[in-house]
């Protein structure tokens, strides 16, 4: 049976370090989506990842609620991505997607998929920066508003702007991709 | 293109939903930062069992911070549950041990917190007319010390609670350190 | 005072030698250790290790040991001996527990306090409030001669009433000075237990 994150989490602080591999495991792939559309690149998502993993290791015994530790430690990756300092696009290095599904959708439209994908991402790299973490934790992370208050410390009717700004500027932005 | 009689927020978010995958590399990156800080706590005596010396030195500030003539349990505030263990950098907190002897030569203070002495980290009292006292800072949690009076008589905290267990037929005293940080 | 804790005090001195040279593996006390309980206390801290178990308060007890001028056998059955009491403890406690509390309780089981009363504890108080300095005040009522009943009866009622930290020492402080006056350690827990007023949750700062 696969253990809870409180007993790995209680495990760690007991001295057993491998069990924040565990950890590492069970988060790497789901956060590393939301680095990687914030910050738009790999090598710098990772970066932020690492470092998120770190801190988060280095502040466990802070983390008051062991069952929760995937969500203390998105908080902490959030606030790394925000600090990570401008979004730097490469093109060609942005996406990491899983390759399974990856197949699957490039056999139906290689071309044409590829080309999306590079598209809304280059339209994310529009937004500002706080647009973009509201419509990434809102539409991508499937958080209500009062999670992404509690994580980024912003008032609901803040957020919810900002959300509304950024799909509307990202369906300018992708309509005019599409008519272009 | 047919795929437009979605919205268009539609299929951005199904294509950011798709799932990202990173290789194992990224683990064992991340591991090896981790096993080195794992090292350095273990070197810096913060946990782990073969973890290095600490050396308690004493600061005149702290003696001002608690007024209390003997203060065996420093509690500033409701305790939470703190995990504690090899990850676990616990603050330190001054404490003040006060033992009245009259009598005595020489008092010292040796627990869990200074590694009950070895390597010469015996906490040395000083004497104010019989009143000995040295305020030191000592990790948060629960340990277990003495007094060692005239470098032999091993002597409790008569204003603490008893530490049960085995005590190798030496009494100790019990403290509870809280993090005032919380 | 017999001359265990002198000798005590002269090996730490030569222990002290030793140690500035030791290895990384064992950088405090192994070397002092001989062979056959240097090798028990590193399958215990293993052992312990392998259970979730705190292993420092493990460590704790070699240099008390070694402090107090135990030899080798005898350290390593205060090791043993803690090992499993912490271990029943972390079963009663579960998982939520701290590492100090594991401790602490293990402190109140050596005491005589069994382990299902301090789980009861455990499980009443919920996960915000600690019980380390609870179960710390109840090892040393039941050492003091408080019936188990008794002491248990008075820490859960206090914890229950939302009894500070600080309401916990002063009581303390109160029974054990009533009972080093010849008051029945029962009745010393049960009266002194009532005068702790009860505070809201919300005045729990």
């Amino acid at each position: 049976m696969e253990s809870s994150d409180a007993a790995l989490v209680t495990s760690v602080l007991h001295g057993d370090v491998n069990a924040y591999g565990a950890l590492v495991s069970r988060y790497r792939d789901r956060y590393a989506r939301y680095a990687v559309h914030m910050l738009g690149n790999r090598e710098d998502a990772e970066e932020a990842l690492q470092d998120a993993f770190t801190r988060a290791y280095r502040s466990l015994a802070r983390c008051e609620e062991p069952e929760r530790f995937g969500a203390w430690l998105f908080r902490i990756l959030v606030n790394r991505c925000r600090t990570s300092g401008a979004r730097r696009v490469r093109r060609g290095q942005t996406f990491v997607y899983d390759e399974g599904a990856l197949m699957k959708a490039s056999q139906e439209h290689p071309a044409e998929r590829t080309m999306w994908r590079e598209e809304i991402e280059r339209a994310l790299g529009e937004l500002s920066a706080d647009q973009r973490e509201a419509f990434l934790l809102k539409y991508v992370e499937d958080l209500g508003y009062d999670e992404m208050a509690e994580i980024t410390g912003v008032g609901v009717s803040a957020l919810k702007m900002r959300v509304m700004r950024a799909c509307d500027r990202l369906r300018t932005l992708l309509r005019e991709v599409h008519n272009g | 293109m047919g795929e437009w009689g979605r919205t268009t927020l539609e299929l951005i978010v199904e294509e950011l939903r798709q799932p990202v995958r990173l290789d194992e590399s990224f683990e064992r990156r991340v591991m090896v930062r981790v096993r080195r800080l794992y090292a350095q706590r273990r070197r810096h005596g913060v946990g782990g069992w073969l973890g290095g010396f600490t050396r308690v030195t004493y600061h005149p500030g702290w003696a001002a911070a608690l007024a209390a003539s003997v203060v065996a349990m420093v509690t500033l505030g409701v305790m939470r549950s703190r995990p504690a263990g090899v990850a676990t950098v616990s603050p330190r907190e001054p404490v003040q041990f006060v033992l009245v002897r009259p009598d005595a030569r020489s008092v010292a203070v040796v627990g869990d917190f200074n590694d009950w002495g070895l390597n010469d980290t015996a906490l040395v009292a000083t004497n104010h007319q019989g009143v000995w006292s040295v305020t030191a800072p000592v990790p948060a949690g629960v340990h277990r010390y003495a007094f060692v009076v005239n470098g032999k008589e091993w002597v409790t905290d008569p204003n603490a609670p008893r530490s049960a267990g085995d005590d190798f037929g030496l009494p100790s005293s019990a403290l509870v350190v809280e993090d005032s940080t919380k | 005072m017999n001359s265990r804790p002198a000798r005590g005090l002269v090996t730490l001195a030569l222990v002290s030698a030793a140690l500035a040279q030791a290895s990384a593996q064992d950088p405090r006390i192994m070397p002092r250790l001989d062979a056959p309980s240097r090798a028990a206390i590193t399958a215990l801290v293993d052992s312990a290790r392998a259970q979730g178990l705190p292993v420092e308060p493990l460590m704790e007890k070699v240099y008390e040991g070694m402090g107090k001028g135990a030899d080798g056998p005898r350290i390593v059955a205060a090791v043993r001996s803690l090992t499993l009491e912490m271990a029943s403890a972390h079963r009663a406690l579960g998982t939520v527990a701290s590492a100090d509390e594991i401790k602490a309780a293990a402190s109140a089981m050596h005491a005589g306090v069994p382990a299902v009363e301090l789980g009861k504890m455990k499980k009443q108080s919920g996960l915000r409030r600690s019980l380390t300095l609870p179960f710390t005040v109840l090892a040393d009522l039941v050492s003091r001669g408080v019936p188990v009943e008794a002491g248990v009866n008075a820490i859960k009622s206090l914890v229950g009433a939302g009894a500070k930290d600080a309401d916990l020492n002063k009581f303390q402080r109160n029974v054990s000075g009533d009972i080093d006056q010849g008051a029945p350690p029962a009745a010393a827990a049960e009266t002194r237990a009532k005068a702790v007023p009860a505070t809201k949750p919300e005045d729990d700062g």
